[in-house]
């Protein structure tokens, strides 16, 4: 173990990936045993990194380096701060979770773990890739899987199953498809996922590139390019070209997050996904673009963060109500969960948008925390969709009975989507609030506005699904009883309210990550023990954290004092 | 002008790797004469024997760092030409493996089909090492002269008559031009050897004529606007003859645009910059908007592969050393690809008879090899992470990057996306789609190696490209005279702020 775990974590489900191609697929308890086995030894490597992140040294640990090209002047250079930490242990558990979810999948089995594997081994290197381009290379290396999987064995939306003749559509692969938002089949959503992201992947490796040759130092390294790269006072085009690179790849970054007005993909990626896609999907591909913005953007760009920044806080606001009135409309369990994601999305960029200590901290945690609730949510749709092959919610109802494990879990996802106390969220949402209140008053009004919309569309779906009249044809949907089946909701509502009783690991490892960066985008002193303690006590946040902290002690962050 | 042709025995060592191979040629039509019983898998094999003779030849020059020119300097063995042949030999090699099963597909002559593949290598490997304009013309047309014939091979299919007789008309046209433009530059510098044009200005005469060349050239890579030809013939043609014509050609081809833009003309470079800019964001979106509309994998092909040399050209118009390293590059990235990917077809036309992209639906069910294996090409013709492909085409933009050409690497990187579209709609036919018909597809075992060797160096040289990179640098050590790049030294890297 030791210092390659970063490694292990990275190259696991690879290489079961690997393994699994020379499996046959009538060896069934195999392949999911090399899946679940893959996931299981990353799931361990991530849990020891997280607990054994030394965040009284904060930094980047367990760095490793490898040098991969002396031309491009590229290497392999692997590493996680207090900001990677997290999503790499979040990406972990949601990654064990599916293998589980899916465990009932017949077609193709195989297939489904190798690309499953592959998509949360890329994810899981984007959170660790000190070098620029191997940022770029896995995250372009996460979109392609979600392609495959959506269309082998993702699933059409109500709409295109009641069409008269879907099939018969003309002009089916020219470039009216891409225009043909009638028939939302899941070839369409799969078309539109890669085809977005992609698209806005370019404009990121663009300002990459621009970076590079600006730096004019020879290397990607992220680490060379935020001490040594010169990249302000540059006229082009009228401006300066550090805006430019900075709206580069904030919005090409932006678009898998997904800020309004690019997150048009996303709701139909996740109704199209398989259960488990849409897990790994909500719960860590879409941190990847909070991820590379603080990466990139934050670290290299420091001065034009802060002068751009409330582009951000705009937009988020556009999030945060679009996403949640439309989920309050929406028929289809999953695209209700994939709105309420977008929208939660908001709150990340709010967090990140002020610029704060406490905001930002509050910012990273969410994301974990919103992997865990969102990746219950679908976990739970799958399953009521696989028992009764419809995901709209006018026709369900009365589930509670024949699934009483399941609205049990359903009701505490619920809870932990919304932030209700006793779910990590709830810690982390009051820390956006309290964090960006002084910068972003009305945002966070707006903000406050979206968490009641949470529970508006979340409980309306809660009593559409599970409770009044059911239709019989319906009775024959049981529950989830096998150990299997409810072990990954069992792990994701434990770490969910785990971490509300015993925050301050966390708290403390984001806080060392967010520590030097905020402190160097904002140029003010960093806080010293003390009075980051007094911003602690403010109302909410303090009290929650040292209200519930099983040592009081420990409220004061030791994160903050290590600058 | 004072030609003095004095040749010693050491200096036929230079010329052993075609002498090797004009030597088989010879044997393989003797062979083919004298056993006319003989299967011709044999003959397929005994031509990979002489090939591979003449690789382990090229290898050994390249270790022992054997280089030379001779026939005062129009012919030169440089890295850079040891590369190419390389490229040319193994693509031929691998073309004569895919197609021992489609030559059943030949009434007659199936023996001179591997004469006439070979043939053409060699006349490729001479166009390599072409240094002066009597030796591109002579060696352009030996190399195209097979190649009329192999396109219209299938005699009694309609398609491949017209392939041949488009191919031959405008490659007759495009003989003329090279012509023309030679005699239009020789008359302005009185020169022929690139190396010794010592140019200093621009005269009509001297524009025409290199112009005229470029469009000849231009033709072999098929560039826009000199790309009318290669849908048709692609389509047309048998299609180990298609997977032949659209790599090796293009390889030789761009040895001699690299000898000529480098050698004769880098004193213009502001100037021709801006005719491959032209060339190459024309090719690039024509390419890639129009193979959306295809519904022929062959075609599909051809028109990806005028977009592919749109990205090459990016490399070309940067005009650096590093944009040269990068055109090597990227060529060899697009070899595997593109040659596994025609492979492919190959394999499915002789297991259901078409080559029409609604065919392959279902094909991961089908033959789930061949549908990961032309996942993984058509992946890599995208330029998708962690393939050859995206290294090439990275390596292309850093090099443009480097120069500033921001235009052409925006063209360039929105291509990307238009690309992924038509290669994923392939990928949808094959794995999200049914399949019209159920049964299983069989690869052959000749096939099968072709896929093996595409597979493996699609992924090797996406996963871990450094000996790769570090051969394509060695190669062009030539051109690093024209431009010297500072080297910022790379401060240490601070891991704890």
């Amino acid at each position: 173990m030791g210092d390659y775990a970063l490694l292990y974590i990275l190259f696991a489900p690879f290489l079961g990936a690997i393994a699994l191609i020379f499996v046959s697929n009538r060896q069934l308890m195999l392949v999911r045993g090399i899946a679940a086995g893959s996931a299981f030894i990353c799931l361990l490597s991530s849990l020891y990194l997280f607990y054994s992140y030394d965040y009284v040294k904060g930094g980047f640990q367990f760095v490793q380096k490898f040098e991969w090209s002396r031309q491009l002047g590229i290497s392999l250079h692997l590493g996680v701060d207090g900001i990677g930490t997290p999503l790499v242990l979040a990406s972990g558990i949601l990654l064990f979770a599916g293998i589980f979810v899916s465990w009932h999948i017949k077609d193709r089995t195989k297939e489904f773990y190798i690309w499953l594997l592959i998509l949360a081994a890329a994810t899981i290197g984007v959170f660790m890739s000190l070098d620029l381009f191997f940022l770029y290379f896995f995250y372009e290396m996460s979109v392609i899987p979600m392609y495959l999987l959506l269309g082998m064995w993702g699933s059409h939306t109500k709409k295109y199953n009641e069409m008269t003749d879907p099939e018969g559509l003309k002009l089916r692969d020219s470039v009216g498809f891409i225009y043909n938002f009638g028939s939302n089949s899941k070839e369409y959503a799969a078309m539109k996922l890669v085809l977005f992201l992609s698209a806005f992947a370019v404009a990121a490796l663009m300002g990459i590139l621009l970076i590079y040759k600006y730096s004019g130092l020879n290397t990607f390294d992220i680490l060379v390019l935020r001490e040594h790269a010169n990249l302000m006072h540059i006229p082009v085009l009228g401006t300066t070209l550090d805006k430019i690179i900075w709206l580069l790849i904030f919005f090409g970054f932006a678009s898998i997050a997904p800020l309004w007005p690019l997150h048009s993909w996303s709701p139909v990626g996740h109704a199209a996904a398989p259960a488990a896609t849409s897990m790994l999907h909500a719960g860590v591909l879409m941190k990847l673009g909070h991820f590379s913005i603080i990466r990139v953007a934050f670290e290299i760009l420091p001065e034009t963060t802060r002068e751009l920044m409330p582009i951000a806080a705009v937009l988020c606001m556009f999030s945060i109500v679009y996403g949640g009135f439309v989920a309050y409309y929406a028929k289809d369990t999953k695209y209700v969960i994939g709105y309420s994601s977008s929208s939660h999305m908001g709150y990340v960029f709010l967090g990140m948008a002020a610029l704060d200590y406490i905001s930002l901290t509050g910012a990273v945690m969410y994301m974990f925390a919103h992997a865990m609730a969102t990746g219950m949510l679908f976990a739970m749709a799958g399953w009521v969709y696989d028992q009764t092959h419809t995901r709209d919610i006018p026709s369900l109802g009365g589930l509670a009975n024949r699934m009483p494990f399941i609205s049990g879990c359903f009701l505490i996802g619920c809870m932990a989507s919304i932030g209700v106390p006793g779910t990590i969220n709830f810690i982390a949402e009051v820390m956006i609030i309290v964090g960006s209140w002084e910068k972003y008053p009305f945002q966070v009004i707006v903000a406050v506005v979206g968490i009641v919309l949470t529970l508006a569309y979340l409980f309306k779906m809660m009593r559409g699904l599970f409770y009044g009249p059911m239709d019989q044809k319906y009775s024959h949907a049981h529950d989830a009883v096998s150990f299997v089946d409810r072990l990954p909701l069992l792990i994701m509502i434990t770490v969910s309210i785990g971490f509300f009783f015993f925050p301050m690991h966390l708290y403390n490892v984001v806080r060392s990550g967010v520590d030097p960066l905020i402190a160097k985008i904002t140029r003010i002193v960093p806080l010293v023990a003390e009075s980051s303690a007094v911003k602690l006590a403010a109302p909410g946040a303090g009290n929650t954290l040292s209200a519930v902290s099983p040592e009081p002690t420990a409220t004061v962050p030791v994160g903050g004092g290590q600058l | 002008m004072n030609f003095s042709l004095t040749m010693s025995p050491s200096d036929l060592l230079l010329l052993l790797p075609e002498i090797i191979l004009t030597a088989w040629l010879c044997l393989i039509l003797i062979v083919d004469f004298s056993f006319p019983r003989l299967p011709n898998e044999q003959l397929a094999y005994l031509s990979i024997a002489g090939l591979g003779a003449t690789l382990g030849c090229l290898v050994w020059f390249n270790i022992g760092g054997v280089t030379g020119a001779l026939f005062a300097n129009m012919f030169v063995l440089d890295r850079m030409a040891l590369f190419f042949k390389m490229f040319i030999v193994g693509s031929t090699m691998l073309v004569i493996l895919a197609s021992i099963d489609y030559v059943h597909r030949f009434k007659f002559f199936r023996g001179e089909y591997y004469f006439l593949i070979v043939m053409s290598a060699l006349g490729m490997m001479f166009m390599a090492s072409a240094n002066d304009l009597l030796s591109v013309f002579v060696t352009l047309e030996f190399s195209t002269f097979g190649f009329y014939v192999l396109v219209a091979y299938l005699r009694e299919d309609m398609a491949s008559n017209e392939a041949g007789i488009k191919f031959f008309i405008l490659g007759v046209f495009a003989a003329g031009l090279l012509a023309y433009g030679i005699s239009l530059v020789y008359g302005e510098t009185g020169q022929l050897v690139f190396s010794d044009m010592k140019l200093t200005e621009v005269t009509p005469g001297l524009a025409i004529g290199f112009l005229l060349i470029f469009g000849a050239l231009g033709f072999k890579i098929g560039a826009v606007p000199f790309h009318s030809w290669i849908p048709d013939t692609y389509h047309g043609s048998p299609t180990p003859v298609t997977a032949f014509l659209s790599i090796a050609p293009k390889g030789a081809a761009f040895a001699i645009l690299l000898r000529m833009f480098f050698v004769a003309l880098a004193t213009f470079k502001p100037i021709w910059v801006l005719l491959l800019v032209a060339a190459s964001v024309l090719s690039m979106t024509y390419g890639n908007i129009v193979a959306i509309a295809q519904k022929n994998m062959k075609r599909l092909l051809a028109y990806s592969g005028i977009a592919q040399i749109g990205n090459v050209l990016i490399g070309l118009a940067a005009g650096t050393k590093m944009g040269n390293d990068a055109i090597l590059f990227y060529l060899l990235t697009y070899f595997f690809a593109n040659l596994g990917a025609f492979a492919i077809i190959i394999a499915v036309s002789e297991a259901i008879g078409s080559e029409e992209i609604d065919d392959y639906s279902g094909l991961g069910r089908r033959s789930p090899f061949l549908a990961f294996s032309m996942l993984i090409f058509l992946l890599s013709l995208a330029g998708v992470p962690p393939l050859a492909g995206f290294i090439g085409k990275l390596y292309i933009f850093i090099a443009a990057m480097k120069e500033g050409l921001y235009v052409l690497i925006t063209v360039g990187l929105i291509n990307i996306v238009i690309s992924m579209y038509y290669y994923l709609i392939v990928v949808k036919k094959m794995y999200i789609s049914e399949p019209h018909d159920p049964s299983r597809i069989r690869v052959s075992g000749p096939i099968k190696a072709v896929l093996y060797v595409c597979l493996a160096g699609t992924l090797i040289i996406g996963i871990y490209p450094q000996p790769f990179t570090d051969w394509v640098v060695s190669a062009t050590m030539m051109f690093s005279g024209l431009v010297d790049v500072p080297l910022t030294a790379i401060p240490p890297a601070v891991i704890n702020p």
